[in-house]
């Protein structure tokens, strides 16, 4: 068990007024078995009226309108949670095991779902996994250039290049097909100093989790903000807004320390 | 009745301005229309002056193009298909009947136009039709603010045209009269709260009778910006 | 209420002394005046909007003068049918997304709730006002030969064309007036009042407000005319914003007024860009939110496309006896799912005589005719349903009751259905009418008015 203080804020600005700005976070950590948050502290400017809700999936969203105009939206959380990898979370959803919009697979992945099944002698999905996630990073390179959030599965594995989502999503996707459940998690890891994302297996009783990016299990460092089948349903930020803006720029930085063991 | 959107509102006075377009239109052709029986056959250029139009060839094609034309701006076809674009819209704010009405003056128009009867006669249940669309206007609509709103309209579509067609002052004045007793009743933060240095203008203007004809431009010009934010 | 009408399809224009029917059926005096109802539906102009190669047209939506009539004896029965049904999808609804015991007890198979595209996972958990989902059902029923109704579909997602039949029973009041002494006919006319009702029952504090798309959907005179009849403020999607989780009409004075019904059209997949589809512009950004936190009713709720799932209409006589312990009262089709041993032998068996459909495919899109398909093309199916059984189901043909209509002055008959309307509020209640659609072709099983087919209005006889 570990007790991680974090931080987290994006700096959305854009190149002209903005108004009528609505939005959606999900940044605040939930509560779980293998979560216990501390303290959690949230600041947004210009100040907004805000409301709190808890999504299907168990995360917590922050709604809120801005009216007026407007030329950037800055929001900041912090606090501190104790984590506990090893604890027991069972809050389980059929659809997990089944194929979403990002993870839906196109023949090569099919193809390469076959491959890998075929030479992985395990039979455990948490071992299937690490099986799969291994044969995974042999085959792709980590680079920040060649996809965007919109990227999928089987676009991500046809460039063999992404980042954290594109790996999850391919891991989701060749899980899925081999009949595991799977999530998609957002979140904080030390490794990564904007957001990271990584996958949680269901092992028939509680869910595991595994850091595709990495290939490696996921530990006392990993800080959960939101989870959902894919990227779509986690979304740190979502916003729509009205104005003659051509660009935003998003800035996010985050950092996640260790404050003790216990 | 809930409430009004920004989008309604507008519908509303436009839908107000195109219905009276219809009717003064219609109206002042028939009277251009009556002149050349006489032999006066060119008088229908003065109407088209007063708009800033050029001729148009002959008086027949005059009446024909700015009575039954849908393309021609300012016809009263064109007019009448404005108003059921902006009614069509509005069907809970005033009611199916108001509605059908704007559909039977355009069957009716339709009809007119093939009419082999002498024009004034085959237009005649136009107004007839007209009359019944402001008589369900007034009977069905129960919200204050809706009516008011298309009042408005009819009443700034009224002015603009009495004025450019340079009507007799009194009756101007009438409708300048009734155009105040409607903004009376708009309520605060309207987008039909008058502007005041433009309602002057349009006081001052009124003092002077018969004589605002030297000033009619301005007038003019007053009414088109009386919901202009200050 | 006032007087409100339809129109009449541009045929009829031509003067004809029109009698209808009388012989076939219970009714004692026929409608007449054909002619006059031709020219009050020119009058009151009723449309319907539809794009053809892009560009947008608005047509009249053609009827018949002569109506469907259903006896009290048979409305009796279909209208018990139509509760349990409406009440069982509703539970169903509900069991889906909370605990899933239909799942639990092996009465459905989890992968048919679960691949239907209409199973949204944002919805689980969430408790729609008094627990109603489908608050205006949309049944889709035809009459056999052998005079038995079956079930065609479940429409859960606002079905819509309850106002045709409506203004058409206000206008044939109108111009033949006898047809109403000398029958006795249910009124339909308080479908507005069933439909407030409901909206009221509903309400979660605030007004009602029907969302259109504006008035190049073609459901648009359906939208503006019930929010007429209703009281309901008409509203697209612009006027609209939700703050502090409550949704909002933007008033023209600058002030708000806060919605407590949403009655929309839109499909789930665009109601709201944060929770759906992020590229959607006719959306209410955090609606979803809104409705979660109990502040706004949306009419009908989200989700309800799980239920109105061509794999999942085979469940619904189970789901009938699973809610309500009780024997469902109208049919559905005879149908057979592949995905079990027995109904797969039987398909392939009888595949020439079946009609297959593809539960992956939306409307009629993946309907294949048994009966069209060459041996060869025969057996290449019969190898992707054993490649892939729980993709398809399979119904037997049925035969349908042809009714007469009127074309250029003469009677022929040709096939129709019935959509039933059933409004969910305080109670469950049969609208004692219904938009009866025929098709113009005399071959065509396909009764929809983008093919050129028209409706009738639907009598219920009171005795």
């Amino acid at each position: 068990m570990k007790k991680l203080n974090f931080c987290f804020s994006t700096k959305l600005t854009f190149d002209n007024y903005v108004r009528e700005h609505s939005f959606a976070l999900r940044c605040i950590p939930p509560e779980s078995a293998a979560q216990h948050i501390l303290s959690c502290e949230l600041d947004i400017v210009p100040f907004v009226s805000t409301k709190q809700t808890v999504d299907a999936f168990g995360n917590n969203v922050i709604t809120g309108y801005l009216k007026g105009e407007h030329r950037f939206l800055d929001f900041e959380v912090k606090g501190c949670a104790e984590i506990d990898s090893t604890a027991q979370k069972r809050d389980y959803m059929p659809c997990y095991l089944y194929q979403s919009a990002y993870t839906k697979p196109d023949a090569a992945l099919k193809e390469f779902h076959h491959r890998i099944s075929m030479t992985c002698t395990e039979s455990e999905p948490y071992s299937r996994a690490l099986c799969f996630c291994e044969a995974l990073s042999q085959l792709m390179t980590y680079d920040k250039q060649a996809t965007d959030t919109k990227t999928t599965a089987a676009e991500a594995f046809e460039l063999k290049r992404g980042v954290c989502q594109d790996y999850s999503h391919i891991l989701l996707s060749v899980l899925r097909l081999d009949g595991i459940a799977c999530r998609y998690i957002a979140g904080l890891a030390s490794c990564d100093g904007e957001t990271h994302a990584w996958v949680e297996i269901w092992d028939g009783c509680c869910w595991r989790g595994i850091d595709p990016t990495n290939n490696c299990a996921v530990n006392d460092e990993y800080l959960i903000l939101s989870q959902g089948r894919d990227f779509g349903d986690c979304a740190v930020d979502r916003g729509v807004m009205f104005g003659a803006y051509t660009k935003q720029l998003q800035l996010i930085t985050s950092t996640l320390s260790a404050n003790g063991y216990y | 009745m809930g409430t009004i959107s920004i989008e309604h509102g507008d519908r509303l006075f436009w839908l107000g301005r195109y219905t009276e377009r219809v009717f003064t239109t219609l109206k002042s052709l028939e009277r251009v229309y009556d002149m050349t029986l006489d032999g006066n056959a060119d008088c229908y250029k003065q109407y088209l002056s007063a708009f800033g139009l050029s001729d148009c060839g002959d008086a027949d094609t005059f009446f024909r193009s700015y009575i039954f034309d849908k393309k021609k701006p300012g016809s009263v076809a064109h007019s009448l298909e404005r108003a059921y674009d902006n009614g069509i819209v509005l069907r809970e704010e005033i009611s199916t009947e108001a509605l059908s009405f704007l559909q039977m003056a355009m069957d009716k128009l339709e009809k007119s136009s093939e009419s082999t009867q002498g024009l004034l006669l085959a237009l005649l249940p136009m107004e007839d039709i007209l009359f019944g669309f402001w008589g369900c206007i007034s009977d069905y609509i129960y919200d204050r603010e809706i009516l008011t709103i298309i009042r408005c309209g009819k009443s700034v579509e009224r002015l603009d045209l009495y004025l450019r067609l340079k009507y007799p002052w009194r009756m101007i004045n009438l409708e300048f009269e009734r155009l105040c007793r409607h903004l009376q009743n708009v309520p605060k933060n309207s987008p039909y709260r008058y502007n005041t240095k433009h309602l002057s203008v349009l006081a001052e203007l009124m003092g002077m009778g018969e004589d605002y004809t030297e000033r009619a431009d301005e007038a003019i010009i007053s009414v088109g910006r009386l919901f202009e934010t200050v | 209420m006032r007087l409100c009408f339809v129109f009449l399809q541009k045929e009829f224009a031509v003067r004809q002394e029109v009698i209808i029917l009388a012989e076939a059926t219970a009714i004692r005096t026929p409608v007449s005046n054909a002619v006059e109802i031709n020219e009050l539906l020119r009058r009151y102009g009723v449309k319907f909007g539809i794009y053809k190669n892009g560009v947008f047209k608005e047509q009249l939506f053609p009827f018949d003068p002569i109506p469907r009539i259903i006896t009290a004896e048979d409305f009796k029965s279909i209208e018990k049918g139509l509760i349990q049904r409406v009440d069982a999808l509703n539970k169903f609804l509900f069991d889906i997304y909370h605990e899933k015991n239909i799942i639990k007890d092996n009465v459905i198979p989890e992968d048919f709730v679960y691949i239907s595209s209409g199973y949204l996972p944002q919805c689980e958990g969430i408790s729609p006002v008094h627990d109603i989902y489908s608050h205006i059902s949309g049944i889709d029923l035809v009459q056999g030969k052998d005079n038995e109704w079956y079930i065609l579909e479940d429409n859960l997602r606002i079905p819509s064309g309850a106002s045709y039949p409506l203004i058409a029973r206000e206008l044939t009041r109108v111009a033949s007036p006898s047809a109403f002494t000398e029958n006795d006919i249910v009124d339909n006319r308080n479908y507005a009042k069933l439909l407030k009702d409901t909206m009221d029952y509903v309400n979660c504090g605030g007004i009602n407000a029907i969302l259109t798309p504006g008035r190049y959907n073609a459901a648009y005179f359906e939208h503006s005319y019930l929010a007429e009849l209703t009281g309901s403020v008409l509203v697209q999607n612009d006027e609209l914003f939700v703050e502090d989780n409550i949704l909002y009409h933007k008033t023209y004075t600058g002030g708000k007024a806060k919605i407590g019904a949403l009655y929309r059209r839109i499909s789930d997949e665009y109601l709201d860009p944060l929770t759906f589809e992020p590229s959607s512009l006719i959306g209410i950004p955090n609606l979803m939110e809104a409705y979660r936190s109990g502040n706004v009713a949306i009419i009908n709720a989200p989700g309800n496309g799980v239920a109105d799932d061509k794999g999942i209409y085979y469940f619904v006589p189970k789901m009938i006896k699973y809610y309500l312990g009780e024997e469902p009262i109208l049919k559905n089709a005879p149908t057979y799912l592949p995905f079990y041993d027995e109904d797969r032998e039987y398909v392939l068996e009888n595949l020439g005589k079946l009609v297959i459909k593809d539960v992956a495919e939306a409307g009629v899109y993946g309907v294949v005719f048994g009966s069209d398909l060459s041996e060869e093309k025969l057996e290449e199916f019969k190898n992707t349903i054993l490649r892939e059984p729980r993709r398809f189901i399979a119904q037997e043909v049925i035969d349908f009751l042809d009714l007469p209509i009127l074309d250029n002055g003469e009677q022929v008959m040709r096939k129709a259905d019935l959509r039933a309307f059933v409004l969910s509020g305080a109670t469950t209640r049969v609208w004692a009418s219904g938009l009866t659609r025929f098709s113009r072709n005399p071959d065509s099983f396909v009764v929809n008015s983008s093919q050129g087919g028209g409706f009738k209005d639907t009598w219920v006889l009171s005795r």
